[in-house]
């Protein structure tokens, strides 16, 4: 294979000459009408639609940058070692070049290709050149190694479909000798540790033990620039550990991570607290848009270099984010791809749980349950493959999560079927069954209720996403918040049919042990748990949203002009078609909505307020929470979006007509990512 | 591909709505036009190929504005079968900066979606930069929705979205929809089962 290929680009060497075709061309061209092509069998328009225009800087690689290729900007003294003869410039050159790797690869990890980040780093594409050089040495070898094991993380999760930019590299050399890497950046931070060591001794003149060479020529500087460089050089040590122990199986190695990482942290703070100290840049601290300490331009980086091993059409230039860029984002594909890894080995959870065992305790399925056969039914192993499937989708980008979120639910649903049908089949209709079947039965049936559970569970996601993707427009929100309204109603519903099912199994198996206390176990059966209290609270903000939405709309509050080609119900139809086409809910939806919300009024509201209903119910469930920070704050902003509702309601309710002359009415997700509160303004 | 819409800046023209003409592409002489139009006002590079592609093969898709005998700006899209559903893409859609915020690229997108409709089309999409808010009231305007994100869509890693407006069709309940796919997987049992839900 490689053969052919060799001898098609070498021009299939026997019978090819090369000839001048321009006068043929030039007849043509003059031959044909204006607006003629000519076609030829295997090139039609679309294809013609990649064609290049040769020397266009946008569209011809070839046609930018300074050098035409590594070796000439090498030649062109690009990436000279050493970088100055002045020792005192060459570290401060070198500090420059590590903190704008960090700033390229941190542009990387935010999805730039590899080839236009790290790798426009000249020393790096030929690191043979820096053995001389023990700092960039080091430092190179171990950002090498680094990007390989991220890399390796990230193409095993394999979550990353719009992201495949990252794991391109493009030809790249990625090689190298991973595991001395570590060992050469030790024997260099020995080193520059013994000459921080020289030069406090000097200054506090005590006498020096070894004869060591310092660093560079300036005493003055000595301390400054050694630390400098021991807190970048231990930055890297610390992360490199960090993603070994990651790797780790069964995720052994996270406690261990966990301690390098705070280490990484202590390290980025000392190179920030001792940039602020470079005397020799009159102590500059970092900028806004800078991406070395110094502020200075690196030595030895120039993008434009591997515009050729990208694609045909030159990269978009990119801009290198500067640390305090960096610092605002928020965890992204690697943090998620490590996520992955150490959630799902070998089909397992953590490497160490069946799934089996997993969907048991989340289906809190007796413990009966453990040897039993129902393990090897068809579709009890499928729902296996779902749970796995879930969780892999659960790492990814949210924008591809719900995509896939939305296209699973019929796998679910079908699933769902295939265990009914299995039920159904072994036990026909339930009546006296032995004791045994009985136990297998009762699984199944526990089983179900969990799958629609998680269906709905699922199918809630999937909107609320929405809100954080922003693909609703402010016309859309009252479907959708009524949708979601009608999905966590089912959903709260099979939560606490779960809930009380397993309940009453432990009731059960107390009742050889102690006395039913007549009347107490009544109240218990009609008490909700405070899970689903806390979706309770969630629900009635849904249906407050809802109809105080279709409200301000029936009384004509906001105004929505129609729209020319299609109505609402195309709009709704088409937000909701996976979930319509699963079956949730099972009846015609568009009408129900429609049925909903065609009588809600502003009155109507002012009588029944479902926001304070949300804010008694999130109260009241708090203490259940008092250990669980998450979702104390999640309470906490439902209860203030209940109450600016309240508030808004309350005003609009007493404003009536006058809100088109002085007042604007606007809502948004101050408060709460999915929820949005009405805001009044004056305009 | 991509809508240059907004913005404008200071320069604006004056004019009346009923000065602008609109036609729709009658042949190679509009050709040049459309293309300087783009280049002029949109970032991505297109090759002649790419506008040939669309005029030739869907001439009836585009439409030119004009002022006076000034270009102004112009619609280019296409429609063809896409995964069992014949829908409209509305591929290039540029209105030149002083021109801009008076109507011109609505009517001239609304023109190019009425053929589409016409035409048999299901539904219209297009891609448009998460960014590029003139666009995105546009088409919300025109009754679009933002069907999904596309991460780092585009080279400079910005994220789009996927919009699409639907015709209204003949309607299919659901629960067709539905038993028609559970159909497909109880293919040996022989009784109605109810799905309880």
């Amino acid at each position: 294979m490689a053969a052919a290929e060799a001898s098609i680009f070498s021009g299939s060497g026997d019978n090819s000459v090369w000839t001048d075709v321009s006068p043929l061309l030039q007849a043509a061209c003059n031959g044909l009408q204006d607006g003629e092509l000519i076609h030829g069998d295997n090139f039609n328009l679309y294809a013609a639609m990649s064609a290049l225009e040769i020397m266009d800087p946008k569209m011809d690689s070839g046609m930018i940058g300074r050098y035409y290729s590594v070796d000439e900007a090498i030649d062109g003294g690009a990436a000279p070692i050493p970088i100055s003869f002045d020792r005192t410039v060459d570290v401060q050159c070198t500090i420059d070049i590590m903190d704008h790797l960090l700033a390229c690869e941190a542009t990387w990890h935010k999805g730039h290709s590899l080839a236009q980040t790290v790798f426009s780093c000249i020393y790096l594409l030929r690191p043979e050149r820096t053995t001389s050089h023990a700092l960039l040495h080091s430092y190179s070898s171990v950002i090498r190694a680094t990007c390989k094991a991220v890399i390796s993380v990230v193409s095993d999760a394999r979550t990353h479909e719009e992201e495949d930019l990252f794991t391109m590299m493009y030809g790249l050399n990625l090689n190298g000798e991973d595991e001395k890497c570590l060992s050469i950046l030790n024997a260099v931070e020995e080193t520059i540790s013994r000459q921080l060591r020289a030069c406090r001794a000097l200054s506090a003149r005590r006498k020096v033990l070894e004869d060591i060479e310092p660093l560079q020529n300036n005493p003055m500087l000595e301390e400054g620039y050694c630390r400098a460089i021991l807190a970048r050089l231990r930055f890297r040590k610390h992360f490199y550990h960090v993603l070994m122990c990651l790797k780790r199986p069964q995720g052994r190695g996270l406690q261990l991570a966990r301690k390098h990482v705070a280490s990484c942290i202590s390290e980025l703070k000392a190179i920030r607290e001792l940039s602020g100290q470079h005397t020799a840049c009159g102590g500059q601290t970092i900028s806004e848009d800078r991406t070395t300490a110094s502020g200075r331009q690196p030595v030895g980086f120039d993008a434009s270099l591997n515009a050729r091993l990208s694609a045909p059409t030159p990269p978009r230039s990119i801009k290198i984010l500067s640390w305090s860029e960096f610092q605002k984002s928020q965890p992204d594909l690697v943090a998620r791809a490590h996520l992955q890894r150490l959630l799902l080995q070998d089909g397992k959870l953590f490497g160490r749980e069946a799934i089996f065992s997993v969907i048991s305790k989340a289906a809190t399925l007796p413990e009966v349950v453990k040897n039993h056969d129902i393990e090897k039914m068809e579709c009890v192993i499928q729902l296996g493959q779902l749970v796995i499937n879930l969780l892999r989708i659960l790492c990814a980008n949210s924008a591809w999560q719900r995509r896939k979120l939305g296209k699973i639910l019929q796998d679910w649903r079908v699933t769902y079927i295939q265990l009914e049908l299995a039920l159904r089949s072994k036990f026909g209709e339930p009546s006296g069954t032995p004791s045994g079947e009985n136990i297998c039965m009762n699984i199944l049936k526990q089983l179900l209720v969990w799958v629609e559970e998680k269906v709905y569970w699922i199918a809630s996601r999937f909107l609320m996403l929405g809100f954080e993707l922003e693909l609703y427009s402010t016309s859309e929100y009252g479907m959708v918040y009524w949708y979601i309204y009608v999905v966590s109603v089912k959903l709260v519903e099979k939560l606490h049919h779960r809930i009380s099912i397993s309940n009453r199994g432990k009731r059960v198996k107390c009742r050889g042990k102690k006395k039913r206390v007549p009347g107490k176990d009544a109240t218990r059966d009609i008490q909700f748990s405070p899970t689903v209290l806390f979706l309770q609270s969630h629900i009635c903000l849904a249906e407050g949203l809802t109809m105080m939405l279709a409200a301000l709309r029936n009384e004509k509050m906001i105004l929505e002009s129609p729209t020319p080609f299609n109505s609402d119900q195309e709009r709704f139809f088409q937000h909701f078609e996976l979930l319509q086409k699963a079956g949730i809910p099972d009846h015609n939806s568009y009408q129900s909505f429609e049925g909903s919300t065609k009588n809600a009024s502003l009155s109507m509201l002012a009588m029944y307020n479902h926001f304070k209903d949300a804010q008694r119910i999130a109260k009241e469930v708090k203490s259940s929470f008092s250990d669980d920070p998450e979702r104390l704050s999640e309470l906490r902003r439902i209860e203030q979006v209940a109450e600016h509702n309240s508030v808004a309601l309350s005003l609009l309710c007493r404003v009536g007509d006058a809100l088109d002359s002085s007042l604007k009415l606007s809502f948004e997700f101050s408060h709460h990512p999915h929820f949005a509160t009405a805001v009044v303004r004056r305009s | 591909m991509d809508t240059g819409v907004s913005g404008g800046g200071d320069e604006k023209a004056e004019f009346d709505p009923s000065e602008i003409t609109y036609v729709s592409y009658g042949g190679e002489h509009h050709l040049p036009l459309i293309m300087n139009l783009v280049d002029q006002e949109l970032s991505e590079p297109y090759s002649i190929f790419t506008y040939r592609y669309f005029v030739y093969l869907w001439p009836q898709l585009s439409f030119l504005a004009f002022h006076k005998e000034k270009c102004v700006g112009t619609v280019v899209c296409k429609m063809g079968e896409h995964r069992s559903t014949y829908r409209g893409y509305i591929a290039m859609l540029v209105v030149v900066k002083p021109y801009r915020g008076k109507g011109i690229a609505t009517e001239l997108v609304s023109r190019s979606i009425r053929v589409m409709q016409e035409s048999g089309c299901e539904e219209v999409t297009l891609e448009a930069e998460v960014t590029n808010k003139g666009a995105l009231a546009l088409y919300g305007r025109l009754g679009f929705i933002r069907a999904k994100r596309l991460f780092r869509y585009y080279l400079n890693g910005v994220d789009a979205f996927r919009l699409k407006l639907l015709f209204p069709q003949p309607y299919i309940h659901p629960s067709l929809l539905m038993e028609a796919h559970e159909d497909s997987i109880r293919r040996s049992s022989s009784d109605t089962i109810e799905v309880s839900h």
